[in-house]
């Protein structure tokens, strides 16, 4: 039986991990591919199979004048947007649930609970609902097709992220902390910021790596938003493909766009490994 | 920034915690109190009596209904927490995570702007008396959690100028050992610091050999406030005599059949008491069982009772026996032969407590 066990935990252990690493390394393959190994016969092993090449890396940073496809500026402006409007929807978001988890608020039969969900019932639209109103709002106050206007909506829809993981997070800190920090002569905004913030630096983290994906990812809003003065990096990747897919450069480009993820999950992982957060979630 | 410690006046204070409810249910009933200047105090009661809710009222975290606070005849009562100038300790350890054992101790001196120098002699002289000096360098969320309570009880006495430290329950994590240690260390800052220390217990024990004044609680109200003493020989109300004392004290419902003497079950019982205009009305007698001695024979004030149990608790016995269908307690001294059947019962005149509406007469 548990020989049974053991052998089917592996196997599909094995199974789920060739599923979802598969697609990786058939990117990094094809990334290395010119026109010709892609579309004559079947080849996976470089050298071997096919002789590797960096035109499609090389692609990706060539001005369109000289037949590239130049990401790096939809690269920062990615950067940008998602950096910003995760900081501000941290700070905000961050300020507004220490106030929904310490404070009663009551208004007709509105109370603490109603206006956290009002917040995350923003997540729970489809997003196609919100679009028309978008668009709509940033053209009347002419941020459509801007840097500005998308950090406006991201903010929009990264916000309550931060919201909704914040209270909870700060619902488990004890109000006996923020109390003893009055009594010890903090006055309420010192107690905020001396003692509750940097207990709660692992909620944070965590609310920022959700912030910065969800950032990261969106296509629908960029794509609907933006027009031809900015470019997010969603956008340019899907505009990549034409009459005749250049999967070399989409490869290449792909896994360009998945790196920064890659590398927040890293960083998120270590921290959580190392217990940090189980501590303070006590 | 020195200031001088206070006396503390609660005047007329009650609370309610849904004060917009037409019938409010009160955690606290209008009471006044004055906590002197440098004594031990101990609120006992039991769970959800309004101990917490008192001490929150007078650190400020909890702004009373109705009723006024003074600390040396200024009124405080709209004066936020960080200006009154109390420590609190809580039931349960908080201590600033992030932080070292040293910054936690040091954090309550650091937020009103001492100078490094009065920081560093005062985070040492608490350190020293919580065994605490061989930590102060780790971080506080490393340490163990009876640990943990004594950095809490550290931050509240680091500030030698505080009006008043009250503590919650606050030694309910730590081992007995040091609970002892602790409770006598406590005593020793409040002679020599002269600190009040209003302590919240629902442990008698606990209480009794903390305080010099005990106030007992229950439902919102103050029972008594008195001295150990006071409070196990007369307790004030029936309650205090079930509450205080272990076992609680033998109570008995009876008549008043003259000026002096109850009547439980045909037995005639005399008393100190003067129950002159109580005379046919039904009361209460209740005596300690530390109180009520075997007697040879029967003579008067003894009671006849039929034995049904011996406890040895190794430094006395407890006799437990009945009357009819009362359940009689008596503590007797370990080396008294205790004869098999019935015995009689010695109540004490000047020990019997008559109440009357279960307050003493």
């Amino acid at each position: 039986m548990s020989k049974l066990y053991t052998f089917l935990k592996y196997f599909f252990i094995t199974f789920w991990t060739v599923f979802v690493v598969a697609p990786f390394l058939w990117a990094v393959s094809t990334s290395f591919k010119d026109f010709q190994s892609v579309n004559s016969k079947v080849t996976y092993i470089p050298w071997l199979d096919f002789e590797p090449t960096l035109e499609g890396w090389r692609v990706l940073i060539k001005s369109p004048a000289k037949g590239g496809v130049d990401i790096v500026e939809p690269y920062f402006n990615s950067i940008f947007v998602t950096c910003t409007a995760s900081l501000i929807s941290i700070v905000l978001g961050t300020l507004a649930a220490y106030a929904l988890s310490r404070f009663t608020f009551k208004a007709g039969f509105v109370r603490n609970n109603d206006i956290t969900f009002f917040f995350i019932s923003q997540r729970i639209m489809p997003p196609i609902v919100l679009s028309i109103p978008f668009f709509i709002f940033l053209s009347t106050i002419g941020l459509l097709d801007s840097l500005l206007g998308l950090v406006v909506v991201y903010i929009v829809l990264l916000m309550p992220i931060a919201v909704w993981i914040m209270v909870d997070f700060f619902n488990r800190v004890p109000k006996e902390l923020d109390e003893t920090a009055l009594i010890d002569g903090c006055n309420p905004y010192q107690a905020f910021y001396k003692v509750v913030l940097p207990n709660s630096i692992p909620g944070l983290i965590v609310a920022g790596m959700f912030c910065i994906i969800f950032g990261w990812i969106d296509f629908f809003f960029a794509f609907i938003l933006t027009f031809t003065e900015v470019q997010l990096l969603p956008v340019k990747v899907v505009a990549l493909n034409s009459s005749i897919t250049p999967w070399w450069s989409l490869s290449a480009s792909a896994l360009v766009s998945v790196a920064p993820l890659i590398i927040v999950a890293f960083i998120v992982e270590r921290y959580l490994s190392k217990g940090n957060l189980s501590g303070a979630l006590k | 920034m020195e200031e001088q410690m206070a006396k503390i006046d609660l005047s007329n204070i009650s609370h309610t915690y849904n004060p917009i409810d037409p019938k409010p249910t009160y955690a606290l009933n209008p009471f006044s109190m004055t906590w002197e200047n440098g004594k031990r105090y101990a609120i006992l009661g039991p769970s959800g009596c309004g101990k917490t809710t008192m001490l929150n009222i007078v650190s400020g975290l909890v702004r009373p209904s109705k009723g006024e606070i003074l600390f040396d005849e200024t009124p405080v009562t709209d004066l936020k927490t960080e200006d009154r100038n109390i420590a609190q300790v809580f039931q349960f350890p908080v201590i600033y995570n992030t932080m070292t054992v040293y910054d936690n101790l040091a954090f309550p001196l650091r937020c009103r702007e001492f100078t490094k120098e009065k920081i560093e002699e005062r985070v040492k002289a608490v350190s020293d008396t919580l065994n605490l000096s061989s930590f102060l360098n780790s971080p506080a969320r490393k340490l163990t959690a009876d640990q943990k309570q004594l950095i809490s009880l550290g931050r509240g006495l680091v500030r030698e100028d505080v009006a008043a430290v009250l503590m919650d329950e606050p030694l309910t994590v730590i081992d007995p050992d040091l609970k002892f240690r602790l409770r006598r260390n406590l005593k020793e800052i409040n002679e020599q610091y002269k600190t009040t220390l209003v302590y919240v217990t629902h442990d008698q024990n606990e209480a009794m050999t903390f305080a010099e004044n005990i106030i007992v609680m229950d439902q919102g109200e103050i029972v008594q406030v008195g001295l150990p003493k006071d409070l196990f020989e007369k307790p004030k109300t029936t309650f205090v005599g079930y509450f205080i004392g272990s076992p609680a004290m033998n109570i008995f419902h009876s008549t008043v059949s003259s000026d002096h003497e109850v009547k439980i079950n045909d037995t005639t019982i005399k008393t100190n008491s003067n129950l002159g205009n109580l005379k046919d009305k039904n009361v209460k007698l209740g005596i300690r069982s530390e109180f009520i001695e075997l007697a040879e024979k029967e003579k008067s004030n003894t009671v006849k009772i039929k034995l049904t149990r011996v406890e040895d608790f190794g430094n006395f016995k407890l006799l437990t026996g009945k009357m009819g269908d009362l359940v009689i307690k008596s503590k007797v001294e370990r080396e008294k032969p205790i004869p098999d059947g019935e015995l009689n019962l010695y109540f004490p005149p000047e020990k019997c407590c008559v109440y009357s509406d279960e307050k003493l007469v």
